[in-house]
C-alpha cells in the first residue's frame, strides 16, 4: 500500500511534466536556478566547516535551518490550492487502513523536489559539523529529524488548512490573515535585518532559536560539534518528541478529514439582512445599481479586501525611511501614490466578474452605466484615503503649503487612472483568480499579457500625469502659488482625462461586451 | 430552395434563427442552423452533450456573437436592434457565474435595476418571486452559499423580474430536486398560458415530453427533427425517437456480465 502511493505520488510528478512546451521551459529555468540556489547554498555549508568558527557556523546553520523549517509550515497555506495531489480527503472513499495511509502519505512527500533539496541540505549539513566523531554520527541522524520534522508539519498545516477551507468563511478568513502577516512581516522584518548587522544580536537569535521546535534538530549536531554532549543529546531528544508530536497531531487531523471529507458545508447561519444594503443608497438607475454591486462586491470578496488592504499599506510603506531614520520627503509621495494605485487598481476590474458579467450582456445595461458604476468603491476609498494622506504627508514635513500640491497629483492620479482603466478594462481583460480561490495566486500562463496591461496602463496614467508633477515640484521648492495651480490643474486635467475615457470605453464596451463575454469565460 | 428558405423569416414567431453558424478553432459547434419558436409555445430544445444547444442559445440571446447567421425576437434583430431584443428576453444561462456575493434579494433587484426598473416596482416584484419560488427564508443568504437547486430558482427569478415575453432557459432542471421542479414547472406554465414563449434545453426527454408542446432535436450543431411533440415522436417516446436520430446505442447487450449479481 506504501509501495503503491508513493508510486501514485510519482506519476502525479511526472504527468506534471507533460504539459505544454513553455511550461517545460519555464520549468526548466526554475529548476536550473534552483540548482544553482542549491549549489551555492550545499559549498556554503560545506565552506562553514573549512573556513568559519563553530560559533559562527551554528549561527548559520539555527537560523537558516528555522527559517527553513518554517517555509515549509507556512507554505501551504499561502500556496494552498496548487499541490492537492495527495489530499488525504481523496482517499475517503478507498478503503485504505489509516496507519499504512499516513505512512504512505509521509513517504510519498519525501518525492517532490521541496523535499529532494531540504534532504541535500541536511545531507550538507553532515559536513559541516564533521568536527568531530561524534558529531559525525549524530549529525545525519538530525538532519533526518530535520527534514521529517519539516514535512510532518507542512502536512499538519495543510491539513488543518484544508480543514478549514471547507468552509468559506473560514477560507477567507485564513487568506486575508497570511495577506495582514505577509505585509506585516515585511514591514516588521526590513526594519529588524537592518538592526541585525550587529553580530552579536545575530548569535542569540540562534540560540534563542536553538531552544524552539524549528531549530532543535538544526542545533543539536552544533552542541556535540562544540563539546557540549549533554545539551546537544537533549536538544536531540527534544527534536524526536516534536517530531512524534508533528505525527501525532496529523493523524488526528487525518482521521477528522477521513471520517467526514466533506465537511458541513452549508453555512445557513450566514444570513446578512433582507434589505437593499447598497442597492437602496445608490442612485435607482443601471449606473447606481452596478455602483451598488460592486461596493458589495469589494466588501464581501477576499480578492477585493485584499487589493483593499494593499491600497491602503503600501503608501504607509513609505513611513519605513522616515521612521528608520530617513528622509521624512517620503512621506510626501503617500497621497499621490495612493492616488496612482488606486486608479490603475481599475484596469482589470471586469475580470473580477468572471462568466458572472454575462447578467451586463444580458440586460444590455449601457457602457456608460458599466464603466461609471464600477468606479464608485475606489472613489470612496480615495475621498477618505487622498486627503488623509495629504494631510499626513504635511504633519510629518511640518509643511502644510504643499497640500494643495499632494492633494492636487493625488487627485489627478485618481481621475486620470479612472480614465485610462474605464478604456483598458474593455479592451483586454487578464486572467485573475477566481471567486473563492487563493487571492495570491495568479493562474498560469498569463503573465506576459499581464505585465503588458499593467505596464501600457501604468505608463499611460504616469505620463498624463508629467505635467502635475512638474508644477508639483515647483511647489516643493518653494512656490505656494504653483501647489494651488496643481491643483486646479488636476480637476480639469482629471475631469477631461476621466469624461473621455469612460466615454471611450463605453463605445468599445457596447461593441465588444459579447467578446469581453467571450474573453472572460476563455481565461476563466 | 435553401436560398428561399434563408431569406423568408416568420416574422410572427417569438424567436427566429436563420443559418446560425459559430465554429470554435476547427470544431464547428453550429452549423447553419435555422429555427421557429412560435409565440406563446413551450418549446423544448433536445441533444446530445456537445450537441451546441447552450452555443445556439447564447448566439440567440445577445450573449455570444455568430460567427454567421441572424437571429430575431419579436421581429427585433438581436444583433444589431439589441437594446429592444434584450428587454423583451429573460434567460437562464447554464455554467456561468453569478455574482454570488449578493443576496439572493440583491442578486434579483440587482437584474431589475440594470435594466433601469423603478426601484418600489422592482422590490415589490422581487418579493413576490422569492415567496412564488419558496425562496422567502432564504432571500437574506449569500448566493454563494446557496444550493444549486436554489441558485437556480434565484437565476430564474432574475431572468422573470423585467416580465419578458420570451424565457432562453439552458437546463433549468439541472440539480433541482423534484418539489423545487414542480415549482417551476408550475410558474413556466402559467407563464406560457398567458402568453409567453418558453425554450427549454434539457436531455431529460421524459421532463421535456410533459412540459413541451413544441421539440427540436439537435445534434451535431444542426436540427434533425422540430415540430409539435406529436410529430416529432411520430408514435414512439421521445427517448426512442431521440436515440433513432442521434444515432446512439440504446441497448448495451451481454456486456459487463460480470457486474451483475445474480452471476456470482
Amino acid at each position: 500500500m506504501v509501495a503503491l502511493i508513493v508510486g501514485l505520488k510519482w506519476q502525479l510528478l511526472r504527468n506534471g511534466l507533460r504539459r505544454s512546451t513553455p511550461q517545460l521551459v519555464g520549468l526548466v529555468i526554475g529548476g536550473l536556478y534552483g540548482l544553482s540556489v542549491l549549489a551555492v547554498s550545499v559549498s556554503g555549508l560545506i565552506g562553514l566547516r573549512i573556513a568559519v568558527p563553530s560559533d559562527v557556523a551554528r549561527s548559520v546553520v539555527v537560523i537558516g535551518g528555522s527559517a527553513l523549517t518554517l517555509g515549509w509550515v507556512v507554505f501551504p497555506v499561502i500556496a494552498y490550492g496548487i499541490d492537492e495531489t495527495l489530499d488525504p480527503a481523496r482517499f475517503a472513499t478507498f478503503a485504505v487502513p489509516r496507519r499504512q495511509l499516513v505512512l504512505g502519505l509521509l513517504v510519498s512527500s519525501l518525492v517532490s523536489v521541496p523535499a529532494a533539496v531540504t534532504t541535500i541540505l541536511g545531507l550538507a549539513t553532515v559536513v559541516t559539523w564533521s568536527r568531530s566523531l561524534l558529531a559525525i554520527l549524530v549529525a545525519p541522524v538530525a538532519a533526518a529529524i530535520a527534514v521529517l520534522t519539516c514535512i510532518a508539519l507542512s502536512r499538519v498545516t495543510s491539513t488543518a488548512f484544508s480543514a478549514a477551507s471547507r468552509h468559506r468563511r473560514g477560507r477567507e478568513a485564513v487568506s486575508v490573515l497570511v495577506l495582514l502577516l505577509a505585509v506585516g512581516f515585511g514591514v516588521v522584518g526590513s526594519s529588524i535585518i537592518k538592526r541585525l548587522s550587529t553580530p552579536g544580536l545575530l548569535h542569540h537569535l540562534a540560540d534563542v532559536l536553538g531552544w524552539t521546535p524549528l531549530g532543535l534538530a538544526w542545533s543539536a549536531p552544533a552542541d556535540i560539534a562544540e563539546g557540549a554532549i549533554g545539551s546537544g543529546l537533549l536538544r536531540l531528544a527534544l527534536a524526536v518528541i516534536v517530531l512524534a508530536a508533528a505525527l501525532l497531531a496529523w493523524d488526528s487531523l487525518l482521521r477528522n478529514a477521513l471520517e467526514n471529507p466533506r465537511g458541513t458545508t452549508s453555512d445557513r447561519s450566514a444570513t446578512r439582512g433582507t434589505g437593499l444594503g447598497w442597492f437602496g443608497r445608490t442612485p435607482a438607475t443601471p449606473a447606481g445599481a452596478v455602483a451598488a454591486r460592486s461596493i458589495t462586491s469589494w466588501r464581501r470578496d477576499p480578492r477585493y479586501i485584499s487589493a483593499v488592504a494593499m491600497m491602503f499599506l503600501l503608501p504607509l510603506g513609505l513611513l519605513l525611511a522616515p521612521l528608520s531614520g530617513g528622509s521624512r520627503l517620503w512621506s510626501l509621495a503617500m497621497a499621490p501614490t495612493a492616488g496612482f494605485l488606486l486608479g490603475w487598481s481599475m484596469h482589470n476590474d471586469i475580470a473580477y466578474d468572471g462568466t458572472a458579467f454575462w447578467a451586463h450582456v444580458a440586460t444590455g445595461v449601457s457602457g456608460r452605466a458599466d464603466r461609471l458604476g464600477r468606479l464608485a468603491p475606489t472613489a470612496m476609498a480615495a475621498s477618505v484615503l487622498l486627503p488623509g494622506y495629504a494631510c499626513l504627508g504635511c504633519a510629518l514635513t511640518g509643511r502644510w503649503s504643499l497640500w494643495p500640491a499632494l492633494f492636487g497629483i493625488g487627485l489627478g492620479f485618481l481621475l486620470t487612472g479612472f480614465g485610462v482603466a474605464s478604456v483598458m478594462s474593455a479592451l483586454k481583460p487578464y486572467p485573475v483568480p477566481g471567486p473563492g480561490e487563493n487571492p495570491f495566486g495568479a493562474p498560469p500562463g498569463s503573465s506576459a499579457l499581464t505585465v503588458a496591461v499593467q505596464a501600457v496602463a501604468g505608463t499611460a496614467v504616469f505620463v498624463l500625469n508629467l505635467p502635475l508633477i512638474v508644477i508639483g515640484f515647483g511647489a516643493l521648492i518653494g512656490h505656494v502659488w504653483m501647489g494651488w495651480l496643481c491643483l486646479g490643474l488636476a480637476l480639469v486635467l482629471g475631469s477631461a482625462a476621466l469624461g473621455l475615457g469612460t466615454w471611450w470605453g463605453a463605445r468599445i464596451y457596447e461593441r465588444r461586451a459579447p467578446e469581453l463575454l467571450a474573453d472572460l469565460s476563455r481565461i476563466r | 430552395m435553401l436560398t428561399s428558405d434563408m431569406t423568408f423569416r416568420d416574422t410572427s414567431a417569438a424567436l427566429s434563427l436563420r443559418g446560425l453558424s459559430k465554429a470554435f478553432g476547427s470544431t464547428l459547434a453550429v452549423d447553419r442552423l435555422d429555427l421557429d419558436v412560435p409565440r406563446g409555445s413551450f418549446f423544448g430544445f433536445v441533444g446530445p452533450n456537445g450537441a451546441g444547444k447552450t452555443t445556439t442559445l447564447s448566439m440567440a440571446t445577445g450573449l455570444l456573437r455568430p460567427d454567421a447567421g441572424t437571429a430575431h425576437v419579436m421581429g427585433h434583430d438581436v444583433w444589431s436592434d439589441t437594446v429592444r431584443a434584450k428587454q423583451l428576453v429573460g434567460i437562464l444561462p447554464d455554467g456561468l457565474r453569478l455574482f454570488d456575493r449578493l443576496t439572493g434579494f440583491q442578486l434579483i433587484c440587482y437584474s431589475g435595476l440594470l435594466r433601469g426598473m423603478d426601484r418600489s416596482l422592482v422590490v415589490e416584484r422581487a418579493h413576490e418571486l422569492l415567496e412564488a419560488l419558496g425562496l422567502e427564508e432564504e432571500g437574506g443568504t449569500l448566493v454563494v452559499d446557496y444550493s444549486a437547486g436554489m441558485t437556480k430558482k434565484i437565476s430564474l427569478a432574475g431572468a422573470l423580474i423585467h416580465a419578458p415575453r420570451l424565457l432562453v432557459l439552458d437546463e433549468p432542471f439541472e440539480a433541482v430536486d423534484p418539489i423545487s421542479t414542480s415549482t417551476i414547472r408550475q410558474i413556466l406554465a402559467g407563464y406560457a398560458e398567458s402568453g409567453g414563449t418558453v425554450i427549454l434545453s434539457s436531455h431529460v426527454m421524459d421532463l421535456v415530453q410533459r412540459v413541451c408542446d413544441r421539440v427540436a432535436i439537435v445534434a451535431g450543431g444542426q436540427i434533425r427533427a422540430v415540430g409539435t411533440l406529436n410529430e416529432v415522436r411520430s408514435g414512439m417516446t421521445l427517448e426512442e425517437r431521440f436515440v433513432e436520430l442521434v444515432g446512439g446505442r440504446a441497448d448495451v447487450g451481454e456486456g459487463l456480465a460480470w457486474l451483475r449479481s445474480s452471476s456470482d
